[in-house]
């Protein structure tokens, strides 16, 4: 099969199934709701399951429940839809299990508005759920980029036993780019006999696996939270994914940028260049774990004076960025948060700023 | 060959279809030729990459675009403004509709009945071969007849829009060309025009396409490729 013309949503919905996973629950809800009007046509087609839930909270569950038996299953939504699924994601998390969550971002706080936004980067990086829970967050910044994270994210889930997360922003829901899904990105969902629900044996196992995220006793609940940990250590060791861009020669200036928002940026750096000024570039494409080390690297080098943190939120990134720069430079952010998405002039207006 | 269309066009087709980017440039051309057009966004479905993005060089070129009121051009509302009405009853010499997509885009078609009773329209189907529920002549037969259902409105005619965005080349508008004559034949619905981009045209031989060309100058393009050099 050649190239496709997509919008984001509807590559997310069949990067899925082409993942192998055949089974989506969800709630509406604008920029993201094409992936529902695409599943719900499209699932009927290969033998897979659609349900719409009656809230985002129900849908969270339906998720634990269906991971619980050891199904490739996923949901997507929208910045206040993942609010109301945040306490669904802690006890996935908690419970070891896995699932994958999409969260096309939108304006907000509160219902906020409908235009992209990344305004949801902290709470997908660190306040997803009560507890001490993380999730492996990948952000991507075009259609195939979206199509290729779905299909890695189902066996991240599964290596992790922990819920993964695409986060997006609006714009690569809605936006259209040609797009292909690699056949070498199929996966066989991993064995789940070691974890997943079994009922009374019935699949001759004799082992009865409990899944749950309740633990009274204080030594054990620790231990847990000891355990979960080490997976989190793991993801810092084993997931960060990044690219450089127009940094192998001599720069003024380091970009950090993901997502739509890194495009914009792109066009500004190529700009600069052509009017004489080096601009270096970092889009992390796991925002957790973070890049830290190819940030500070990237930082460090003697031609950088100062460092931007460009973002379609109120500097949500900035304190990683500063945290992975480790004061040898200052770190500034530019960003605008309410569904305009800052143009290229306006990037290299403050990237010029900053030299001046 | 000039695009001979006149009076009432509803342009319709599955989501991303093209419909919008067909619309600004029918519009735009056919007032370069001196005819008096009106625009309607009727896309009440899908909250981004609207005909209501390209209001700027509507207005720009004297063309009038009938819009929801302004401090609701960001609501995901189904909101069908009265004038609509108002310019299938009495319309422009050129009057163009963007509907939104799939069968639940043109749902508001139907709610319009009693304003396009007795009006002749061309109800036009635009078709990207490119895209995954229109790869196919059947695909394309099960979308028409989803929308002729919802708008209560029989189609037409279609327009054939082949394209990749950035990486068609002019195989693919070749193929494209192929793909609609045959839908064509099979539907018995006229080809009445096909687009390809203009920085694809010098790459074309319009000896080999049987139908006017609409050259598409893209208007809903993502924000980085709006730069330009100050």
């Amino acid at each position: 099969m050649g190239k496709v013309l997509m919008k984001g949503n509807e590559a997310i919905g069949e990067a899925a199934i082409r993942a192998g996973c055949l089974n989506y629950f969800a709630y509406p809800i604008t920029p993201q709701s094409e992936v529902a009007e695409y599943l719900s046509r499209r699932l009927p087609e290969v033998g897979g399951v659609f349900l719409q839930g009656e809230s985002e909270v129900a849908v969270s569950y339906m998720i634990l429940g269906a991971a619980a038996t050891g199904e490739r299953v996923f949901t997507t939504s929208s910045s206040p839809g993942i609010s109301l699924m945040s306490e669904g994601i802690s006890y996935i998390a908690g419970m070891q299990i896995p699932a994958v969550f999409v969260n096309i971002m939108r304006g907000g706080p509160g219902l906020g508005g409908i235009l992209p936004s990344q305004a949801d980067y902290l709470q997908a990086t660190k306040g997803i759920g009560h507890g001490d829970c993380r999730l492996l967050v990948m952000a991507p910044a075009s259609v195939q980029e979206a199509a290729e994270m779905t299909m890695r994210a189902f066996p991240l889930a599964e290596k992790y036993l922990n819920p993964v997360m695409i986060l997006g922003d609006g714009l690569i829901g809605q936006m259209m780019e040609p797009v292909e899904f690699p056949d070498d990105l199929k996966t066989e969902p991993s064995k789940k006999d070691e974890w997943a629900t079994n009922g009374m044996d019935t699949r001759g196992s004799n082992r009865r696996n409990l899944i749950r995220s309740l633990y009274l006793d204080p030594e054990v609940l620790n231990q847990h939270n000891l355990e979960l940990k080490a997976k989190y250590d793991r993801m810092q060791q084993e997931e960060i994914r990044y690219e450089a861009y127009n940094t192998d020669s001599d720069y003024e200036v380091l970009i950090v940028s993901y997502g739509t928002m890194s495009r914009v940026c792109r066009t500004a750096v190529d700009q600069l260049q052509e009017q004489g000024m080096a601009v270096g570039m970092l889009r992390p494409q796991t925002v957790y774990p973070f890049p830290e080390e190819a940030v500070g690297n990237a930082a460090a080098k003697k031609s950088c004076l100062a460092v931007a943190s460009i973002e379609m939120s109120m500097g949500q990134m900035l304190e990683d960025v500063q945290r992975s720069v480790k004061g040898r430079q200052p770190v500034h952010w530019f960003g605008k948060c309410g569904g305009e998405v800052p143009t290229p002039e306006e990037v290299i207006e403050f990237v010029r700023s900053l030299t001046k | 060959m000039a695009i001979a269309l006149e009076g009432i066009i509803v342009i319709v087709g599955n989501y991303g279809s093209g419909k919008t980017e067909v619309t600004i440039n029918l519009a735009v051309e056919k007032k370069k030729a001196g005819v008096d057009v009106r625009v309607a966004d009727l896309d009440l479905v899908n909250p981004y990459f609207r005909t209501r993005e390209a209001r700027i060089l509507l207005a720009d070129s004297g063309i009038d675009l009938v819009l929801p009121p302004e401090d609701m051009l960001h609501a995901d509302l189904p909101l069908l403004s009265p004038v609509v009405s108002g310019m299938i009853r009495n319309p422009s010499p050129l009057t163009i509709i963007d509907v939104g997509g799939n069968d639940a885009g043109a749902t508001v078609l139907s709610a319009l009945a009693e304003a396009f009773r007795d009006k002749y329209c061309h109800m036009l189907q635009v078709v990207n071969p490119l895209r995954p529920a229109t790869d196919t002549v059947a695909g394309c037969l099960n979308i028409r007849k989803q929308i002729e259902t919802a708008a209560r409105m029989p189609i037409n005619g279609l327009i054939g829009n082949a394209n990749l965005i950035d990486e068609t080349t002019a195989a693919d508008v070749y193929r494209g060309v192929e793909f609609v004559e045959q839908l064509s034949q099979e539907s018995g619905l006229p080809l009445r025009f096909i687009t390809a981009a203009a920085e694809l045209l010098p790459d074309i031989d319009l000896n080999r396409i049987p139908c006017p060309v609409l050259t598409i100058y893209r208007q809903l393009v993502p924000p980085w490729k709006k730069a330009h050099i100050r």
